[in-house]
């Protein structure tokens, strides 16, 4: 789950990272009261959960005179679609100096990666790309609580060392709450010392109870109910519902609509052991979404028992088309009890999904 | 044969769970089958003395060693815990751990894999199938009766989409030699390359399929890494950017790991990448 800023900023400061004076603010109205606290010269700070958020107009500089009518202006806007409720108002800084500082998670090394550069405020992608050797980098074993003095040097080069020391306390953060990413973009030194003057941290979503946060926000509501039922999924924006079991297979139903020219409305991957009842929830739950128009529902696996889930489909009752392709146990039956009401079994997921993409038309 | 064969013994921890007990009993059906030696022992901590389906349950894998002659670990165990039983395992002497369980901290398995790598134990997944070799051994939970012996190596990081490819190529008459799943987790123990260092030692594989997906980049480093003959097919062209299909590994982020750009690597590194799962056994006899 991906933190707001000002929640960000709140988890580093803990680790002693210091933080602009800040002000949260859920209205243009309450800035005027709680200005003193910050100073002179501000920056009001949309808190949304979106890349390029200053390019996008998320970020506007301010001054107690234009404080109020800058914070209305703000909260009127929809940044890259998303409504602002709340923004953070901050001190703006004295900056000598910007750097990019970013603790991720590298699959290759399996260990935990960390990227500094001496631009800050950057797309770290597009630096790395057209300027590599800007982008320096090290992986740290996770046996490591801290970066040996090496590795600070490595990656410091003349950056001075009270940014290495940033460095080992947002490490620290990433173990500690099970982040995939801790991003500090722009690191700032200041004549007062070093700031994190932005802050982004992602938790691990299967880290979340034991973290303390009890509701993924990043999950939409129908993706919220589905998890409820143990089910992974995204919403997409076709026609055609898609249910699965397993990712990969599911993602591949939903590749194959791709190529006959079809488009999905969503993914969802029932899992392990689809019985009845689960298949009944996910058929409906899919049924649900306004845009679908068919549904196809390609289970396979030893384990799947074919009559359940064809009992499971005819028992959700729902008025769209209904495809299945099913392999497993009990292959028979379930064709027979679908056949009866009425449902067309296919043998392979090519077949269903031709019929399904074709049924859109 | 990699990673083992009919005498390979096998212990599962998370014995008396549901999945595990269920499991004991399919792996133990497929063992007795093809005259292997299977799963001996069980562990749930606080449960020994038990029998599940004729296996003994111990309180610990030091205490199941002592009385089993095993060398692989099936981990069925919930994720909060199964960090720990992939460490308690490569303690133990494990050689090999399979970890089928899903939804593991990712800084768990970081630790859990390097503390076994420390401990010179190989970990298979986590959030994977377990693997298969058809007539000698099966660990973890894939579906016996779709596979069929030959020289067709496969690795993967789904399950279901792996049946969906082992089916089509049994139908096409092409046998495998051993089918795995590496997992869909973003931090896996065996990655493609190692799973292909495996292969290239085996004198039974002739072709490997390397079942991929959006996520990460270890298809396009395990292509580069070997000289055996391969092809691919990678799921999630239709994947939007930012979101995690399904797999915690399976999610495209700041522009890496998308489904084209990986199949454009993959070619350009002369692989044959099938565009639907049902190219993949012609793609595979053009190669032999």
């Amino acid at each position: 789950m991906k933190l707001l800023e000002y929640e960000a900023k709140q988890v580093f400061s803990e680790y002693g990272i210091s933080v602009p004076k800040s002000v949260l603010i859920k209205s243009p109205e309450e800035l005027q009261a709680r200005i003193n606290a910050i100073g002179d010269s501000f920056v009001l700070k949309a808190q949304v959960d979106v890349g390029g958020r200053g390019k996008a107009g998320g970020i506007l500089m301010a001054d107690p005179a234009t404080g109020t009518a800058v914070a209305r202006e703000l909260f009127a806007k929809e940044i890259k679609g998303l409504p602002v409720k709340e923004v953070l108002a901050e001190e703006r800084l004295d900056i000598s100096q910007e750097y990019y500082l970013s603790i991720a998670i590298d699959r290759s090394s399996k260990q935990a990666l960390i990227l500094f550069a001496d631009a800050g405020g950057v797309d770290i992608e597009t630096l790395a790309r057209e300027k590599p050797e800007a982008v320096r980098r090290v992986s740290i074993p996770v046996i490591m609580h801290e970066l040996p003095p090496f590795m600070l040097r490595e990656l410091l080069g003349r950056a001075p060392k009270e940014v290495g020391a940033v460095i080992n306390r947002l490490y620290r953060a990433f173990c500690e709450k099970d982040a995939l990413l801790a991003e500090i973009n722009p690191l700032v030194t200041t004549p007062s010392g070093v700031y994190a003057a932005d802050a982004k941290l992602i938790i691990d979503d299967n880290a979340l109870g034991r973290q303390g946060i009890t509701l993924n926000r990043d999950l939409t509501e129908r993706e919220r109910q589905a998890e409820q039922h143990g089910f992974s999924y995204v919403e997409l924006s076709g026609d055609i519902g898609v249910i699965g079991n397993g990712a990969g297979l599911t993602m591949a139903t939903l590749d194959l609509i791709e190529y006959y020219d079809g488009r999905a409305a969503n993914f969802l991957d029932v899992g392990g052991g689809a019985e009845q009842e689960r298949v009944m929830h996910a058929v409906r739950l899919v049924a649900g979404v306004p845009s679908v128009k068919v549904i196809i529902v390609n289970l396979l696996g030893g384990i799947t028992r074919c009559d359940e889930v064809a009992k499971g489909i005819i028992s959700a009752q729902i008025d769209q088309k209904v495809i299945v392709r099913l392999a497993g146990t009990n292959e028979e039956e379930g064709r027979h009890l679908l056949g009866q009401a009425g449902y067309r079994m296919l043998d392979t997921m090519e077949q269903a999904v031709k019929a399904a993409v074709e049924a859109t038309r | 044969m990699i990673y083992g064969d009919k005498k390979t013994g096998i212990i599962v921890q998370g014995a008396t769970g549901r999945q595990g007990a269920f499991h004991i009993a399919l792996m133990n059906e497929y063992a007795a089958g093809v005259g292997g030696k299977g799963v001996v022992a069980g562990v749930t901590p606080g449960k020994g003395g038990q029998e599940i389906h004729g296996v003994p349950v111990y309180n610990s894998i030091r205490e199941a060693m002592k009385d089993h002659d095993a060398s692989v670990q099936v981990v069925f165990v919930p994720a909060q815990a199964a960090g720990d039983s992939i460490m308690e395992a490569a303690n133990a002497g494990i050689e090999l751990v399979v970890a089928i369980t899903e939804h593991i901290p990712v800084h768990d398995t970081m630790k859990a894999v390097s503390f076994a790598t420390l401990n010179g134990c190989a970990v298979i997944g986590p959030n994977c199938p377990g693997l298969l070799s058809p007539g000698e051994v099966k660990m973890g939970i894939m579906p016996a009766q779709l596979f069929s012996r030959g020289n067709i190596g496969v690795i993967s990081r789904s399950g279901t989409l792996t049946y969906e490819i082992v089916d089509e190529l049994t139908r096409a008459g092409l046998g495998q030699s051993t089918v795995v799943g590496i997992g869909g987790d973003p931090v896996i123990g065996q990655t493609f390359v190692d799973v292909l260092g495996r292969f290239e030692e085996d004198p039974l594989t002739k072709a490997v399929v390397l079942i991929g997906e959006v996520g990460g980049a270890l298809e396009e480093e395990g292509a580069r890494f070997t000289d055996l003959p391969i092809v691919s097919y990678i799921a999630g062209v239709s994947a939007p950017p930012d979101k995690r299909m399904g797999h915690a590994g399976a999610i495209i982020e700041g522009g890496e790991g998308d489904a084209r750009s990986k199949i454009a690597r993959l070619k350009s590194l002369g692989v044959p990448v099938a565009s639907r799962p049902s190219e993949i056994p012609r793609l595979i006899k053009e190669i032999m």
